[in-house]
């Protein structure tokens, strides 16, 4: 028998493989939709909910357990601030909260999440964080001597390069020193949701899992499943199958915070889309109102969010599902709220 | 040097070169490298220019049929005029310097060329008229309109398999590798750094996916593979490009010439990668056959072998096609046009297949050089090179299937990348108001309208600043007799423009409960 020489097998070799690579080329047309991740083991959750955070109620509940720095007393649960440049809203309600020096420690990694959904329409159009928002936050973060400050999102229309530049979002970050980062498939890991009622688990991705802190900054829009996306929607960026969360929708989108609850939420009222959202389009679906919304408590900033529509919290299935399982607080009579008027 | 024995052998060690012979291998890959690069770099939108379409427009062929197809001439197109005129002075230069396909297939022939009677002397020389017979028939197709044949042009050929084969299958090899060492942890931060470095400019996020990708990737294999029998085989046989530059060349100013020093080692004719050299004719060779690649000359031991300009004296050869073979030629192309046209259309079959932006079938199909751009620049992965879904003259030209990928609202790079101007070059606002399509719901697989579900996916999706799909409140008494309110979509089709991405992103799976269908499709006056 003539036995196979180097060369030959490698041919061989390489031949199979091309063959194996064209083969599964292929066959993902037809299954688009398997997840890439299957295969992978859970990766130790860094940031696992500990039943602190998840079972306090009332206005002790904003202390964060991750928070490096211990919460100054009588610092208000909210702060929402009105009437000002994005940047100095930003600045004037994280100090009333006590500082960025209460989320974030020396030389730690953060994440923030804006929403950079679509990649049709500029800032203006208020489908899209506002990116002087999210670039005061990379500042503050730096400020208080984070390693790194990540800005991420995984828009569900157009290429992550077109809406990361469109929103304007990446100029804002990169001059304030921050990084966009892209989000590729195998960085999604299947992760258990141990306090999840309907979603048991989702794939997350993993740099969020692992981020020592994470900064949720929506924009507050209308969307015709959640009636209004805040907070909690905005977590659905950092998942790879959303079509899942669209079925029993508030009950599941409470179930993904209780796995990736962020330790501050900064939600954008620059400009609010009242209609025709997420993705938006039209300026006359827009609204002004030059406010900022901020808490370490994401179920009351959402709960919050809801009056500049004229809703009340628990008009929002995720906000009543997210209080039930005590993720935080919706009772907008309960929380102390401070409100800063930066243009007076 | 070179024994006087040994044979083959010893003359593969004593493969000569000099510096004619290293400046065209130079030159070779630094083409085949830099059009690599452009094709690339089609998908980055923020790309200088496209210089992916320069060699199109150098392309005689595939300008001369676009000119004989559309009867306008195209921006860039005159370029090819210089490719002409290289060739009047330096004959089949293209074919042995510039073409990526032939520098594929020289990388592919390893091993210096078998001498005449040990390797192709079994091929008959008439086979070489095989490649006129093959132009004949695309210029008469051309005339006719049908570019079908121009899947036979080797740049379409080098472009569409880098698109849709071997990119797509790299992408497959480097994320599966990716994906497995991201387990290791100490490997985290390279592969992070790795990743920024090459995923937004090679791949996209999401995987590139291509219907007819082995077609394709067997199209360029079996090219490849023929090198087997003879080095260059597509070149000295079917290539159409090499053809229409070989009839060119005929009259080439500067040509190969055998001095008298010439004692008919046969040396050279072993070196010839396109085996043209003939004993029988003192070691003379035919210009429309010599790639100018130059190789014989280092070969020759005694320098006769030279390439001189002179007075050129166009002669036919024996092998070249007879009248009697061309009309043959003309006569099976035109009953394949007749039977292409008269073969029938079933409408329910056309009805999914959507064009590109601004492009409809006709005009698509004439214009439509099959070279993959469009494909390469989309940014969801929508649009496909079709199999026989616009009849089997659309072969390879490019649809939307938005079950793949949609046409992305923010974008309108297919049009811009177009060398021909197949695809017309549409301003982002216009794009955004060119209907391509329509979208229906079908209400018996609709999660809303089947299974009383709250699902609302394709109205979220909806990019149109007044959405074309819209949401009507319905109270419906479900399995118990219990009152459901429940959210019923429905498509406005006054506004609806067809990009498909409801039909991508229905959560239904297989087939979509809301799907695009060509605009034509319902068009009842009823």
């Amino acid at each position: 028998m003539k036995s196979m020489n180097r060369r030959e097998f490698l041919k061989t070799l390489g031949l199979s493989i091309s063959a194996l690579a064209l083969n599964q080329t292929l066959s993902g047309c037809t299954d688009r939709t398997s997840p890439i991740n299957q295969q992978l083991p859970t990766i130790e959750p860094a940031r696992q909910p500990t039943s602190s955070t998840t079972q306090q109620m009332g206005p002790a509940n904003s202390t964060n357990p991750s928070a490096p720095v211990q919460v100054p007393s009588g610092s208000p649960d909210l702060v929402v601030a009105r009437n000002g440049e994005p940047e100095e809203m930003v600045r004037r309600a994280i100090s009333a909260l006590g500082g960025m020096q209460r989320f974030v420690s020396q030389g730690s990694k953060v994440i923030i999440k804006p929403n950079i959904c679509v990649a049709y329409h500029t800032y203006e159009y208020a489908a899209t964080t506002n990116p002087w928002v999210v670039g005061a936050l990379v500042k503050l973060c730096l400020e208080v001597g984070a390693n790194q400050v990540q800005v991420l999102d995984f828009p569900f229309g157009g290429t992550i390069d077109e809406a990361y530049s469109k929103s304007g979002i990446a100029e804002q970050v990169k001059l304030a020193g921050g990084e966009m980062v892209g989000m590729p498939r195998f960085k999604f890991v299947r992760t258990e949701i141990p306090l999840g009622k309907d979603l048991r688990e989702a794939d997350i991705f993993d740099d969020v899992l692992k981020a020592d802190v994470l900064i949720d900054v929506p924009i507050a829009k209308h969307h015709s499943l959640a009636q209004l996306t805040m907070g909690m929607k905005n977590l659905l960026g950092v998942i790879l199958d959303r079509a899942a969360i669209h079925r029993n929708m508030g009950q599941r989108l409470a179930d993904l915070t209780s796995r990736i609850k962020p330790n501050l939420t900064v939600v954008d009222a620059v400009r609010i889309l009242v209609d025709n959202g997420p993705t938006g389009g039209n300026l006359a679906d827009v609204k002004k109102l030059d406010t900022i919304i901020a808490s370490p408590d994401i179920v009351a900033a959402d709960s919050y969010g809801t009056t500049l529509f004229g809703m009340r919290p628990d008009d929002l299935s995720y906000i009543k599902a997210a209080a039930a399982m005590g993720l935080g607080n919706s009772d907008l009579k309960a929380i102390r709220i401070e409100e800063i008027n930066v243009g007076a | 040097m070179l024994r006087s024995t040994g044979g083959v052998k010893a003359h593969q060690r004593a493969r000569k070169t000099n510096s004619w012979v290293s400046l065209r291998i130079t030159i070779q890959y630094l083409t085949l490298v830099l059009i690599t690069i452009a094709i690339v770099n089609v998908r980055n939108p923020n790309r200088l220019s496209n210089l992916v379409n320069l060699p199109v427009h150098l392309d005689p062929l595939l300008t001369l049929t676009n000119l004989l197809a559309t009867r306008t001439i195209i921006t860039g197109a005159i370029l090819a005029i210089i490719t002409a005129i290289a060739t009047v002075l330096f004959g089949r230069a293209w074919c042995g310097w510039v073409c990526p396909l032939g520098t594929t297939l020289d990388i592919f022939a390893a091993k210096p060329p078998l001498p005449k009677n040990e390797g192709d002397r079994s091929l008959p020389e008439k086979l070489r008229s095989t490649k006129y017979l093959l132009l004949a028939g695309i210029l008469l197709a051309a005339l006719f309109g049908n570019l079908s044949l121009l899947i036979f042009d080797p740049l379409t050929i080098y472009y569409r398999s880098i698109t849709t084969s071997l990119l797509p299958a790299l992408d497959w090899v480097f994320t599966a590798a990716e994906k497995s060492l991201f387990q290791f942890p100490f490997l985290v931060s390279s592969i992070n750094s790795l990743e920024s470095w090459l995923r937004p400019e090679l791949f996209p996020y999401n995987p590139l996916y291509y219907r007819q990708s082995i077609a394709v990737f067997l199209f360029l294999g079996g090219i490849i593979a023929l090198n087997l029998i003879a080095p260059r085989f597509w070149c000295r046989y079917i290539c159409p490009l090499g053809a229409l530059l070989g009839l060119i060349s005929k009259v080439a100013i500067f040509q190969r010439q055998v001095g008298q020093e010439c004692k008919g080692c046969s040396l050279c004719e072993m070196a010839c990668p396109t085996g043209t050299i003939d004993p029988t004719r003192n070691y003379a060779s035919d210009p429309a056959e010599c790639t100018m690649c130059l190789e014989c000359m280092p070969a020759c031991p005694r320098n006769s072998v030279s390439f001189p300009a002179r007075l050129p004296d166009f002669s036919w050869r024996e092998y070249d096609p007879k009248r009697r073979e061309f009309l043959a030629s003309v006569g099976i192309t035109a009953i394949a046009l007749a039977l292409i046209k008269s073969q029938a259309a079933i409408p329910s079959d056309e009805a999914h297949v959507i064009f590109p932006p601004g492009s409809q079938k006709d005009g698509l199909l004439t214009k439509c050089l099959r070279c993959s751009e469009c494909i390469r620049t989309c940014p969801t992965g929508g649009l496909q090179p079709a199999f026989l879904d616009s009849g089997i003259d659309g072969l390879w030209t490019p649809q939307l299937v938005p079950r793949i990928g949609y046409c992305d609202y923010s974008c309108n790079q297919c049009g811009q990348i177009c060398p021909v101007q197949a695809i017309p070059l549409l301003t982002l606002e216009k794009k955004q108001n060119t209907i391509i399509g329509k979208a229906y719901i079908d209400q018996n697989r609709c999660i809303a309208w089947a299974d009383h579900k709250d699902c609302i996916v394709c109205e979220e999706m909806c990019p149109l600043p007044e959405k074309a799909v819209y949401l009507e409140k319905a109270h419906i008494s479900g399995i118990n007799q219990n009152d459901i309110e429940i959210q019923l979509p429905l498509v406005n089709r006054d506004l609806c423009i067809g990009c498909g991405i409801c039909e991508f992103k229905c959560p239904v799976t297989a087939e979509a409960a809301i799907r695009v269908y060509s605009p034509d499709s319902n068009n009842s006056q009823f």
